[in-house]
């Protein structure tokens, strides 16, 4: 109850400054508006590159992922991108678990159950940001079902700016 | 039955005087009505139904629609038949594909109700002509890579600075991979602009994360929930490192030879013994303090900057045959030795 009755006294109060804002905005566009006339020029964002970009595909079965490999890198010769490398792994990845064959007795009876991963890598390299974003988006719309994609991108900066040795006169 | 629903239904209102009309409404009145409309009678019960029987529902044979095969062209667009994703469907595949696991000797089954060609994800809706023409309309959305940055090397002298990072699609109830938020920034020390005291001190600084073997500096974030801000924290640590290093700490006079991150000879005690020597041999020795051993010109010592070659290098890099061989060459040249003859 009490609670309420400090939701009830705290309601007004809200309603009160709500208006207080609203009359600030408004002060404020007025005396903002001969500065405002200026166009204002949007920031030229720059595209991306990367160096490289790494697929890794996991799955469980090495002929979809095999089929899928394959896509990838005819989607990626008709867009142009440079592939340098594709390959599989030689054997799958397992996790193994093993229990006794028997719930309770028997130890030197067990069985042993594994999942088994398939891998597949396609390295490329030398992707403008925009070619990056749209093979990116057609091979993972692409995806088939009980597959993962893991995609390493490698991105090349210019130095900032502000990485430059500081001048003696602002030491002192 | 069917008379109390439509007596139900009609007249529920005033029944006892519109008889005729619910008498009209049913359908087993009407021969009683037919003899003659005066004559009152009960109705019968017609249990058998002998009069008017239902009729027969008569059952359709629907027609099997043949299969979509046998009316495919033979010069159809693909891609138009099987446009999207979808499980195998054998009547619209015209393939012979066969698929399972037999005794030996058999014929795997055939495509028709074969469960084993539904269950594995198909690429039917990504033929060769298909991607090819996916592949043109999204072609208006690359870009080039630009034509002078055409080698390793252009590229890492005027983009030094790399951002790693990895995305994950996969199916799960989740989308999000917490791994999406690590970000590594890969800088080569060479390409930052330090002097000699800045080096040591970022190397310092950033301690295990410079490799001496690649001269890379190799900063991991993952300490925060999401990848742009791993991304501004790696920033700024890479820029706290940087003019930090620059900074010079009046404590940082107080270097000691111990604290050397490299053998200088001219500290040392290899050039005072030499010079030691050197004066004792020409009767001139005499007592010299620390400055004036550091200021001594070690030139006019015959073969003295290749002792003092060798013994930088034989500290610096390490015991190993080579740099052994040229400490001995060095001191055999120095004393006037003959050479070691080689076997």
């Amino acid at each position: 109850m009490n609670a309420i009755r400090s939701i009830w006294r705290l309601t007004p109060v809200r309603g009160v400054t709500i208006p207080n804002y609203a009359i600030r905005s408004l002060s404020a566009n007025t005396t903002a508006l001969p500065h405002a006339v200026e166009p204002v020029v949007p920031p030229v964002e720059l595209d991306k590159l990367y160096k490289r970009v790494e697929l890794e595909m996991r799955g469980i079965d090495p002929a979809v992922l095999l089929s899928y490999s394959w896509f990838c890198v005819a989607a990626a010769s008709h867009l142009g991108i440079e592939v340098t490398k594709s390959w599989a792994l030689r054997k799958a990845e397992k996790e193994r678990h093993t229990l006794l064959k028997c719930v309770h007795i028997y130890k030197k009876h067990k069985v042993q159950y594994e999942i088994r991963t398939y891998f597949r890598f396609i390295h490329m390299q030398r992707l403008t940001g925009s070619t990056c974003d749209t093979y990116l988006e057609y091979i993972e719309r692409n995806l088939p079902e009980g597959c993962a994609l893991k995609v390493t991108k490698i991105e090349c900066q210019k130095l900032p700016e502000h990485l430059v040795p500081p001048k003696k006169e602002s030491e002192e | 039955m069917s008379i109390l629903i439509k007596r139900s239904k009609s007249g529920c209102f005033n029944s006892a005087c519109n008889v005729k009309l619910w008498r009209l409404n049913s359908t087993s009145a009407d021969s009683a009505l037919k003899k003659g409309e005066e004559e009152e009678e009960f109705r019968v019960l017609d249990i058998l139904k002998k009069r008017d029987k239902m009729q027969r529902r008569v059952v359709k044979r629907t027609d099997v629609q043949p299969d979509r095969i046998d009316r495919m062209a033979t010069n159809q667009n693909w891609g138009n038949v099987w446009p999207g994703p979808k499980t195998f469907h054998p009547s619209s595949v015209p393939l012979p594909i066969r698929q399972g696991y037999v005794p030996k000797g058999q014929a795997p089954p055939g495509k028709k109700a074969n469960a084993e060609l539904m269950k594995i994800p198909n690429f039917l809706h990504l033929t060769p002509p298909v991607i090819k023409s996916q592949c043109e309309a999204l072609k208006q959305f690359c870009t080039e890579w630009p034509n002078l940055l055409n080698s390793e090397e252009s590229i890492e002298k005027h983009y030094p600075l790399e951002i790693i990072s990895s995305d994950y699609c996969h199916a799960s109830p989740s989308i999000r991979n917490p791994l999406a938020r690590v970000v590594i920034l890969r800088v080569q020390l060479a390409d930052l602009k330090l002097d000699k005291h800045a080096t040591d001190k970022f190397k310092r600084l950033v301690g295990d994360r410079y490799d001496p073997k690649t001269d890379l500096v190799t900063i991991t974030a993952d300490r925060c929930p999401t990848k742009v801000q791993n991304l501004d924290y790696v920033n700024y640590l890479l820029t706290a490192c940087y003019h930090e290093s620059w900074n010079f700490e009046d404590w940082e006079k107080e270097k000691t030879e111990d604290d050397m991150e490299y053998y200088d000879w001219d500290n040392n005690a290899s050039k005072r013994s030499l010079i030691d020597w050197y004066l004792r041999v020409k009767n001139e020795l005499k007592i010299m303090n620390d400055e004036e051993y550091k200021a001594f010109d070690i030139s006019q010592i015959e073969n003295g900057a290749q002792y003092k070659a060798s013994v930088s290098k034989y500290m610096n890099e390490g015991e190993n045959p080579q740099t052994v061989q040229e400490y001995s060459i060095a001191v055999r040249k120095l004393f006037g030795l003959p050479q070691k003859k080689l076997v």
